[in-house]
């Protein structure tokens, strides 16, 4: 297509009150604008979700223009304002993906600026069209799916994840902390009724989202059944038969990972880094960064979490033993929220340009601060490719490593932090680690007090993959910050920052028990070694 | 494309009506092709072109349609809903369909009359139907809510705006709490010895004269039985929703608490302190505002002992009346214009030249602005007697000894002045009334860019206005006239509402999903109307629970909530996500 031939579609979500009257009276006095603009009317420009917009963009939009009353002005008092403040996010999340935040705007118009109505959308059709399209997303080719097909499937999966061996046992069950909750789930019937093979269980089943895929399961499971790797199987194969699940931010992270997956965008995900910091192109060493900065725009309203401190400071570490780490503007996210959300198609194509980044890095290690990648590459990745070339490891070993060859020293008489340590499910009970982190805590001089569930009985953070965070995700919530609380340390520590993300949440609000039996900070464990690093 | 529990899909017999809008549309589009190409669309049952569907006849012949097709979904391509659509709509919901479950999509304002090449008119035109029709099967049938208005009403503030809505209200047999924050009713008409237009009646609208013999009278007030009036009170809390708030107020005899159906506010204004503007030397005892100035006249008319300047007791022989102080200058006060002062300085500058009529009477100006029936009229009298009118704005102020000395501008005649000034008058502008925002904030009243408070747009349906009505000059700088006839139309709403006892108010209204739902309060504070708390989930956790009443629709919570366990009725994420899908086709499948 080229340039001039290219006409955008532009979608203007107005609100009833100045946006949507505004665009009327431009049609009473006959004021021309683009028919590329089609008009969405919400009840105020605080209504439209950042979901909303993308998920535009995802059906074919390549421009999305919010228009609301004057600011001061709104119907709903700050509903405009408010609005602003999503979209300011949104952009920044654009930029990182690539996607271009020009593509999104926002306009305050009052109803009788009909003359500023027509204008704002030649303005926006001109600039959309130097953008030029968005990325377009591959129509879906849907194989028809026949009983036989999904039956032959769930067969292959009970086989290969040993769920044939289950003896209905229901230790599962017994340990499983979502259904220590929600009464209705019991890990122990989906494989029941998975064996029994109707294709209708599959495409109404609710409760195979509803599983965190936290492992305490299989670690208990006589028979090693793989339970989370059966629900991973059966989630594609129910995705299939449009059965989805329900996603944290409206599936807006999902979505983006979508873009990631299909488009080779200009990314901007190394905002994060500071002059200070030492990268390089190529190396021995990369390190993979994830999903960090897109989590650092989308939750950029709670400032306590920090979350572009993680990266900063892995590579802060890295570079005090000598280190300087491959760090890559093109990874991409490694797909882990997509294949637990049952899109495999999309979760091989994000695989293969990360394999393919590193391949062509050069790299013989792959060091990730991420429990969730390390798991993604190390599980799910050689499942599909095979035996990856290069060495996997996780930043708690790679330091405690740099450490005992003497390469990375903290400073003497640290040890004013008490903390305690939280293991989340993809360190531990998927990946094994359990020591390191925990040796680590003592070489940089930590005061260690454990919680009562520790190891592979750690208990969960409540949600995985940005799904299914309801009351019961809550409750295991509230559950393991008042086990970190009562240890009296002085803060959580933890690897994965979306445990972070989820167990701070938990407490930031309206809490369902006293603020003080839970009220601990939780903080990243790479950020917390950084700081004693500099601390003198 | 992941979030999917809320159904979709619904609906096995839509209709679609176009309507030609007699050649306003039909000329312009192409509705024919429409047609075709919709009726391709599976579900779509029937469609059909009217030349007028809003006259009498094509209300006939949605209603025989309906009854033909037995419609459960329609879309209707047309005008802008806001308009005829009513209208549409009303014909639709007579004949059986459920109001939530038709859409009108604006083929009009926003095609026909705004992309002149008839193709592409007609392409966009297609699109929006079709996104029409993905919408209407995104939509579940709903009713009404219907919202008790208790018989009793609230005023806050006695000026002559609040005294008159009183009055009103009370003759109509309804109970009337009057709160004044002074010790007297009246508020500023009271304190003004002159107004325009009457200018020689004294204390205007407080009293039995021809000119006003219909605004409200302290008196009439005091008398009636029914309005309970407490001064010197100031309003502690309100809370509640539409029809029933709970109102506690401190009086100098203890707080009183009492429920009300509807709450007119009229706190009036304050003058703005010309302290914030240092050049004009406010503080030397000659530099006065209008309304001490007030104060002087009133006192010689008393006394009758002429008017005086302060410091030191003397006639003054040369007056200067500076207009706009605080008023159209966004860096050194507001932007927006009180509109009385100019009017007002006239009077006031007219008086003093009556008073001593050999003083040299300067009014400084930038230009005069007095919207009202008779100014022109005023305002030539005013220079027949011989005031001068400058225009151009004053630099500042200075005093030298005690010295008064004004320098302006004269930009017609190109020049300079440099005026010793014996008297300098300040046309202080007019702000909202002081604690106005506390109100703005306990009933979530819109301000506008002045801040003043914003009356909901009157032609609205009452269900819009929440009864609450912002009259006078709590909504800006106005005069006495107008602030009267605003009373009488909110109260005469304020009485419809309160007489019927009930509102029906659409149902676009936010709920949280129990199943969804964590209980984190996000959406609680996300509500600007303190709509949303949080509850018992009868399993030790707590979840979100939408008063329907004090929700006013704006979906600012739905969109808060992280895991979208809050959903606005109409405008959840997959409602919104089909339409837009239904839009970008284009051309149907
Ligand atoms: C200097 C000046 C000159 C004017 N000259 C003219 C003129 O010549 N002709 C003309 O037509 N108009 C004139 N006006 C305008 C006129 O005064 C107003 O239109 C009129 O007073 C408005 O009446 P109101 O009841 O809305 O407000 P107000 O008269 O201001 O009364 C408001 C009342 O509410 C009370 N109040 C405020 N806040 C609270 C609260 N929180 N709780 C309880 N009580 C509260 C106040 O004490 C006051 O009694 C002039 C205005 C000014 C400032
Ligand atoms: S614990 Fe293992 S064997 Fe027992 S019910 Fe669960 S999966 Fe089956
Ligand atoms: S825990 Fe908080 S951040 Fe995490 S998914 Fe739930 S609501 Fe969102
Ligand atoms: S009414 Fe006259 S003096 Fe008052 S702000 Fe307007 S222009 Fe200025
Ligand atoms: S924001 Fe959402 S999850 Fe939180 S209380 Fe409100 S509805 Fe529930
Ligand atoms: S829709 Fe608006 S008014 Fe209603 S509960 Fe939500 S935030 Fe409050």
């Amino acid at each position: 297509m080229s340039e001039k031939e290219f006409e955008p579609n532009i979608i203007a979500f107005t609100c009833t009150w100045c946006g949507y009257p505004s665009a009327n009276l431009a049609g009473v006095n006959k004021i021309p604008y683009p028919a590329n603009v089609k008009i969405i009317r919400v009840m105020c420009s605080g209504t439209v979700d950042p979901a909303m917009v993308l998920e535009a963009i995802e059906n074919g939009a390549d421009g999305v223009i919010i228009i609301g009353c004057l600011i001061d002005n709104c119907h709903y008092v700050s509903g405009n304002k408010k609005a602003e403040e999503r979209m300011e996010r949104l952009k920044k999340l654009f930029d990182i993906v690539g996607l271009d935040s020009r593509r999104i705007r926002t306009e305050w118009i009052n109803a009788s600026e009909r003359v500023r109505f027509a204008k704002t959308m030649n303005e926006f059709v001109q600039q959309i069209r130097e953008i030029g399209p968005a990325p377009r997303m591959p129509k879906l080719v849907k194989e028809a799916l026949t009983n036989e097909k999904i039956q032959k499937e769930v067969k292959r999966l009970i086989e290969d994840t040993g769920a044939f061996d289950c003896v209905e046992c229901g230790k599962c069950t017994t340990v499983c902390p979502v259904a220590k909750y929600d009464t209705e789930f019991a890990p122990r019937t989906i494989v029941i009724r998975s064996m029994e093979g109707l294709v209708e269980n599959l495409a109404n089943d609710k409760d195979i989202w509803t599983c965190s895929t936290c492992e305490i399961c299989n670690s208990m499971c006589p028979y090693k059944v793989d339970y989370s790797g059966f629900i991973q199987g059966m989630r594609a194969q129910a995705r299939q038969l449009g059965n989805y699940p329900i996603c944290s931010q409206g599936g807006l992270i999902q979505s983006f990972m979508r873009f990631m997956a299909n488009a080779d965008l200009p990314q901007k995900r190394l905002e994060w880094m500071t002059d200070d910091l030492k990268i390089s192109d190529k190396g021995d060493v990369f390190y993979f960064v994830g999903c960090i900065p897109h989590f650092d725009a989308i939750f950029g309203d709670r400032e306590e979490l920090g979350l572009n401190k993680i990266p900063q400071s892995a590579v802060k570490l890295m570079n005090a033993a000598g280190i300087t780490p491959v760090v890559s503007n093109s990874e991409v996210c490694c797909g882990h929220d997509l294949i637990w959300t049952g899109d495999e198609e999309d979760f091989l194509k994000l695989m293969d340009k990360n394999l393919k980044l590193i391949k062509e890095s050069g790299a013989k290690k792959v060091v990730f601060s991420c429990p969730e990648c390390l798991r993604t590459f190390n599980m799910d990745y050689q499942d599909f490719a095979g035996d990856l070339e290069f060495e996997l490891v996780h930043l708690s070993d790679y330091l405690l490593n740099l450490i005992n060859e003497g390469k990375l020293k903290f400073p003497e008489g640290t040890g004013k932090l008490s903390a305690t340590y939280h293991d989340s499910c993809r360190l531990g009970r998927h990946s094994k680690i359990y020591d390191s982190p925990r040796d680590l805590i003592k070489a940089a001089g930590i005061n260690l007090t454990e919680m009562q569930n520790i190891k592979d009985k750690a208990s969960c953070c409540g949600v995985s993959a940005w799904m299914s965070c309801n009351s019961t995700a809550m409750r295991l919530q509230m559950e393991r910050m008042q086990e970190a609380k009562s240890t009296g340390a002085d803060c959580l520590l933890t690897f994965c920052p979306k445990c972070q993300i989820h167990l701070s949440c938990a407490i930031s609000k309206e809490l369902p028990i006293d603020k003080e039996k839970v009220d601990i900070p939780t903080k990243d464990m790479v950020v917390a070694l950084a700081e004693l690093l500099e601390s003198k | 494309m992941t979030d999917d529990t809320s159904k979709g899909n619904e609906g096995e017999a839509i209709g679609v009506f176009l309507c030609g809008c007699k050649g306003e549309i039909s000329k312009f589009l192409d509705l024919d092709a429409i047609k075709d190409l919709i009726s391709r669309v599976p579900k779509v049952k029937s469609i059909g072109i009217h030349e007028a569907l809003c006259s009498r006849e094509g209300q006939e012949y949605l209603k025989e349609e309906m009854k033909k097709h037995a419609f459960d979904r329609v879309v209707v391509g047309a005008c802008s809903p806001n308009i005829q659509g009513i209208i549409v709509g009303k014909a639709l919901e007579e004949s059986g369909l459920n109001k939530y479950l038709f859409e009108q999509v604006n083929i009009r304002e926003q095609c026909a009359w705004v992309h002149p090449e008839k193709e592409i008119a007609t392409r966009k035109a297609l699109a929006l139907v079709n996104g029409g029709i993905h919408r209407v099967q995104m939509l579940t049938a709903m009713e009404d809510i219907p919202i008790s208005i208790l018989p009793a009403a609230l005023i806050i503030g006695g000026g002559v705006a609040g005294m008159q809505a009183a009055l009103d209200i009370a003759r109509a047999g309804f109970k009337v709490h009057l709160v004044e924050r002074t010790k007297e009713l009246g508020g500023r008409a009271y304190k003004l010895s002159m107004t325009f237009p009457t200018h020689n009646c004294g204390i205007c609208c407080m009293q039995y004269c021809k000119e006003c013999v219909f605004t409200p009278k302290i008196e009439d007030v005091l008398q009636e039985k029914n309005i309970d009036i407490m001064l010197n009170s100031e309003i502690e809390d309100i809370e509640g929703g539409f029809g029933n708030r709970h109102v506690k107020v401190n009086t100098p005899e203890g707080a009183k608490e009492f429920d009300v159906g509807t709450i007119i506010i009229a706190t009036g204004s304050k003058t703005f302190d010309p302290k914030r503007i240092p050049e004009l030397k406010y503080g030397h005892p000659d530099v006065l505002t209008t309304v001490e100035l007030e104060q002087l006249i009133v006192k010689e008319r008393e006394k009758g002992t002429g008017v005086k300047r302060p410091s030191d007791g003397k006639t003054p022989k040369t007056i200067d009346f500076i207009q706009c102080v605080g008023s159209r200058d966004k860096t050194k006060g507001n932007l927006h214009c009180s509109l009385v002062c100019c009017t007002y300085a006239i009077g006031q500058a007219r008086e003093l030249k009556k008073l001593i009529p050999d003083a040299d009477v300067y009014i400084h100006y930038i230009d005069l602005r007095g919207p009202y029936r008779g100014f022109e009229e005023f305002y030539d009298a005013a220079k027949q007697e011989g005031i001068q009118f400058v225009r151009g704005r004053v630099s500042d102020v200075s005093a030298k000894d005690g010295k008064l000395s004004v320098r302006a501008e004269d930009t017609d005649a190109g020049t300079l002045l440099g005026i010793d000034s014996d008297l300098v008058v300040l046309s202080v502008g007019q702000e909202p009334a002081e604690g106005s925002d506390k109100i703005v904030k306990m009933l979530h009243i819109q301000t506008d860019i002045d801040k003043f408070m914003k009356d909901i747009n009157p032609m609205f349906p009452p269900e819009l206005r929440r009864g609450i009505y912002v009259i006078g000059c709590a909504q800006g700088p106005k005069g006495i006239r107008y602030s009267v006839d605003d009373a009488r139309t909110a109260a005469a709403e304020a009485i419809r509402i309160m007489h019927d006892g009930k509102v029906m108010m659409p149902r676009i209204t936010a709920r949280s999903d129990e199943y969804k739902c964590r209980g984190c309060g996000r959406c609680v504070e996300t509500c600007e109307y303190e709509a949303i708390s949080l509850v018992d989930d009868g399993k030790g956790g707590r979840i979100a629970k939408v008063d329907e009443i004090r929700c006013e629709g704006c979906g600012a919570c739905a969109a808060a909530c992280c895991n979208k366990a809050m959903i606005l009725a109409g405008y959840a994420i997959p409602q919104v996500r089909e339409t837009v899908k239904g839009v970008l086709e284009e051309v149907p499948p």
